[in-house]
């Protein structure tokens, strides 16, 4: 596979050299070095405010010696450079390690010596400016003139091309080429002093064909439609309700109210409210959870590209896999980096990601989710007294530490005696990690399975995640509301 | 990039050669960053992380005579990669769309304000071992106290240049430094087996004001206040906010509502508010970028206009001088700009943000403040925000206690609470006389009447 020419650097002499250098000093070292290039286009209003190109390069470089971690980041592709950082990370893991209470070693896997490619059906680079401008001036005038009700309009447009390189202290050596495409579009609406806002977006990785899927393509009318819609919604009454939330919202509620808590990082630290409770059971019988990053799951959904959140390796040259986290409500496994596989005595599956070769690899998500079962949506809403339909998120959040978790749902309804009736909007949820998953009271069947894709932050780093599931019901949620 | 005397001469040759090379050129501005840092990482109360590394880049910003604009980056600092990336902007700058609005960019001032303190020459012989030092101290805390069990945190000290300049004559050269020292700490209950965790930092532009033991001190007390965690029921009651409560819902909504180009795009809830009461007599905020050696203070934008102290709401009544501009929203609007242009580095466009954003500070002390509260809610923080376009909030108490007969009691769970700004700016009923600085935020304590609290308690 051809990556750029200035990656070539990394060859069999050198590798060797930098062998040689930590030889007898530290117990191990990685190296990740990419080129990117991209655009970003941001529109408000149908006006261009950015249309900007790109082009950068970074290079990271980590060391470790008896639980003492070195990292020096450089901006630079150059042998010479790069071979003083690698001393200089050298020596900031043996300083680390020398003032470092808590010692490990870091287990020796199978070195991976491959090639990554992102297949594409359109290349970006073969797509001029002025094509993908077309796309968000299109997206702008359709969501402008949906109503007269819409006053303001936003899409931005984000592309990108990455090659890079890694390599490591057990003889790995992993080139990828990766293509990645994303569309955010926001609509903001007014009526008689009210003002709502609807935001969606779509990912993945591949070429330009991601941006003419029909998902795409109804990007703006989605939004628009949404936020005249929510004009006539009411604030929620606060308290205690059933909830069934749609897919997506029972995909974000699976990654904040448990894969969070489920980040080994977490557990080592004691910030988990999960630490301990591998074997145990925490959910109802019916609960599986799963999160499986792997390459090839886009066909599922019936896209020609790859999910958002998926990926080949992580980045310390483990490969993506699925892992079952719940099982029968049985807590199975942890998400694991290469450091806290090695510490639990385990194989690491693939979880140690990084937003950039400039920042360290972290414990993250990939693509979350719980298994469907066999309720329809209908039969969901029907057996439900009184509650609320909760549908699609704006945002969520979690403290692993005491288990209380929230997010914010885009839109909801009320149900009396099993009827979908008036929307509210601003509805947020809240409940506790170790509660939540036994008050669940109906999953839904394979037909109401979906997903959704984003960026996830966590200590100052974001990384591209999916998540999803069935309808789910839930008892005793409780809702904050205005009045 | 090894001398400041190459960096301006390159991005002088970038601006010749844009235009010279690009038609209908209207006009340019270059911007270089450089920064470094020194990063040293706490996981599970021992040191595990040291890091230091480097960002550098130019950006290229470029507007035709119809207000297209166009921008490129790199971090390649050459003068092949500046025509390159001069190219590309001018190629951007030819497909974007025509904005009548766009006047021009800043050109030439007089002079600029002289705010001292903002870099700490000691950064220079700061070492590994000596950042290490302060993580140490984190780690004492920790060990030293009988609940908690586990911390992480981090020191980073950070040494930026930037270099500014337009075809309109700007020419600045800036050199700052950041110093912050975090602590995350973890605490379980001995009996209940009950853990919770606390959180606090600072950022300093002196390396000397960095005091680790007090910050680690800080997240314990926050950790242990955040034990023995009820749910509550449903209720109507004063909030006292503490200066991060008071950031999470005055001061960081204020932020967003007062930047001129959500305003123009009518999506504050303070649009059509201007020169009218919102909020209470002890409601008054500046931003004000003179404080010497303070965070947000600057001699120059992010555009590279001089920098001032603006007030923004006197007594309740939002000034209609109270907008924070950049150069595009002032042209816009006719007036000239505030100096709050912001970039977070290279490669960003200037955007508008706050210099040091004040709430003043009123006369009584935080104890006053809470004593005469029958039953209440001392609320630390939320991870929440309001939505700006209507001013609504509802979200989740993070960290909160209970106040009865004027005592803190135990801390809250599953508590949510909803207002709507204008709202709550109105009951502000008293703001203490202590306050505490976080990055950009003077916050003092602040009691709110009247707040819906949603609890978990039926």
């Amino acid at each position: 596979m051809e990556i750029h020419d200035d990656l070539r650097l990394f060859d069999e002499a050198f590798i060797k050299q930098l062998n040689r250098e930590a030889e007898n000093k530290i117990e191990y070292w990685d190296i990740r070095a990419t080129f990117t290039e991209g655009t970003t286009l941001d529109f408000t209003d149908q006006k261009s405010t950015e249309i900007s190109s790109y082009d950068l390069t970074s290079c990271g470089i980590r060391t470790f010696v008896n639980g003492g971690w070195g990292f020096y980041v450089l901006k630079d592709i150059d042998k010479h450079k790069i071979k003083a950082g690698f001393l200089k990370s050298i020596k900031l893991s043996v300083l680390t390690e020398s003032l470092s209470k808590n010692k490990f070693k870091i287990k020796e896997r199978d070195p991976i010596v491959e090639d990554f490619k992102i297949d594409t059906q359109i290349k970006l680079s073969n797509v001029d400016i002025e094509e993908k401008i077309q796309l968000v001036k299109n997206h702008e005038k359709f969501a402008s003139d949906y109503s007269k009700m819409i006053k303001n309009t936003r899409t931005i447009y984000m592309d990108g091309l990455n090659d890079s390189i890694f390599i490591n202290s057990f003889g790995s050596i992993v080139k990828q080429k990766l293509s990645y495409l994303r569309l955010l579009n926001m609509v903001y609406s007014q009526k008689s002093g009210v003002i709502q806002r609807s935001i969606n977006s779509i990912g993945g990785l591949g070429g330009f064909e991601i941006s003419s899927t029909e998902k795409a393509e109804n990007l703006s009318q989605k939004t628009a439609e949404e936020s005249i819609t929510l004009l006539n919604a009411k604030s929620p009454v606060g308290g205690k309700f059933t909830v069934v939330t749609d897919s997506k919202l029972a995909g974000t509620m699976i990654h904040e109210a448990l894969g969070h808590a489920c980040e080994a990082d977490l557990v080592l630290s004691k910030e988990s409210v999960l630490e301990g409770k591998i074997g145990q059971k925490i959910a109802l019988d019916d609960i599986n959870i799963i999160d499986n990053p792997s390459i090839g799951q886009g066909k599922q959904f019936g896209l020609p590209y790859e999910l958002f959140g998926s990926y080949f390796i992580d980045d310390e040259g483990i490969p993506s896999q699925k892992t079952i986290i719940i099982e029968n409500g049985i807590l199975k496994n942890y998400l694991h980096s290469l450091e806290t596989a090695s510490r639990m005595q385990l194989i690491p599956n693939g979880h140690g990601r990084a937003s950039s070769s400039s920042s360290k690899p972290q414990v993250r998500m990939g693509f979350t989710y719980i298994e469907p079962k066999d309720w329809d949506i209908d039969e969901l809403i029907e057996d439900t007294k009184n509650g609320i339909l909760c549908e699609d998120f704006l945002y969520g959040y979690t403290n692993p530490t005491t288990g209380n978790f929230q997010f914010k749902c885009k839109f909801s309804y009320k149900i009396e005696n099993g009827e979908k009736k008036e929307m509210m909007r601003d509805v947020a949820l809240s409940g506790m990690i170790l509660e939540v998953l036994n008050r669940v009271s109906g999953i839904g069947n394979k037909k109401t399975f979906n997903y959704s894709d984003g960026i996830c932050g966590k200590g100052g780093q974001s990384v591209r995640v999916c998540d999803g599931g069935p309808y789910i019901r839930i008892e005793d949620i409780t809702v904050g509301g205005l009045n | 990039m090894e001398s400041t005397v190459d960096v301006y001469e390159l991005a002088k040759y970038g601006i010749r050669f844009a235009e010279k090379k690009c038609r209908s050129f209207k006009c340019a501005e270059i911007f270089v960053g450089n920064s470094q840092y020194t990063n040293i990482e706490l996981e599970e109360n021992s040191i595990k992380y040291s890091e230091i590394g480097s960002d550098k880049g130019v950006s290229f910003r470029i507007y035709n005579n119809k207000g297209s604009i166009g921008f490129a980056f790199t971090n390649q600092l050459n003068k092949k990669v500046v025509e390159n990336t001069v190219i590309n902007a001018a190629k951007m700058m030819s497909a974007g769309t025509s904005d009548p609005y766009f006047k021009n960019l800043p050109g030439e001032y007089k002079s600029y304000p002289e705010v001292d303190n903002l870099y700490d020459k000691s950064i220079k012989t700061l070492t590994v071992e000596d950042s290490i030092n302060f993580v140490k101290e984190l780690v004492q805390v920790c060990s030293e106290d009988d609940l908690a069990i586990s911390q992480s945190g981090d020191f980073t000290a950070n040494h930026n240049k930037s270099y500014i300049l337009n075809s309109n004559g700007i020419e600045v050269f800036g050199e700052e430094t950041l110093f912050s020292i975090s602590s995350n700490m973890i605490v379980k209950d001995k009996i209940t087996g009950e853990t919770s965790n606390g959180y606090e930092s600072q950022i300093k532009r002196k390396l000397i004001d960095i005091d680790a033991m007090y910050t680690a001190e800080e997240a314990l007390k926050n950790a242990k206040k955040n034990l023995n965690r009820i749910k509550i029921k449903t209720k109507k009651m004063p909030i006292v906010l503490t200066p991060k409560g008071t950031i999470n819902l005055i001061l960081s909504p204020i932020a967003s509502a007062i930047n001129a180009q959500l305003f123009q795009y009518k999506r504050s809830f303070l649009v059509d508010k201007r020169e009218t009461k919102i909020g209470s007599e002890h409601l008054t905020v500046e931003d004000n970028a003179l404080i010497h050696g303070a965070v947000g203070s600057s001699n120059f934008d992010g555009e590279g206009v001089p920098c001032k102290n603006k007030k923004i709401i006197d007594k309740g009544i939002f000034l209609k001088t109270g907008l924070l501009h950049n150069s595009y929203t002032a042209g816009k609007e006719g007036i000239e700009s505030t100096g709050n242009a912001s970039r977070r580095s290279f490669s960003s466009i200037p955007t508008i943000g706050i210099s040091n954003l004040i709430l003043k500070p009123g006369n009584i002390s935080q104890e006053e403040l809470i004593k005469d509260i029958k039953e209440g809610i001392l609320l630390n923080s939320t991870a929440d925000s309001p939505n700006i376009s209507t001013g609504d909030f509802s979200g989740l108490i993070s960290q909160g206690n209970l106040i009865i007969k004027g005592e803190i009691k135990q801390a809250l769970n599953e508590t949510m609470f909803g207002i709507n700004l204008l709202e709550l700016f109105k009951n502000i009923m008293l703001v203490s006389k202590e306050f505490k600085v976080y990055g950009s935020y003077y916050a003092p304590f602040v009691k709110i009447d009247n707040v819906q609290i949603i609890g978990a308690n039926s």
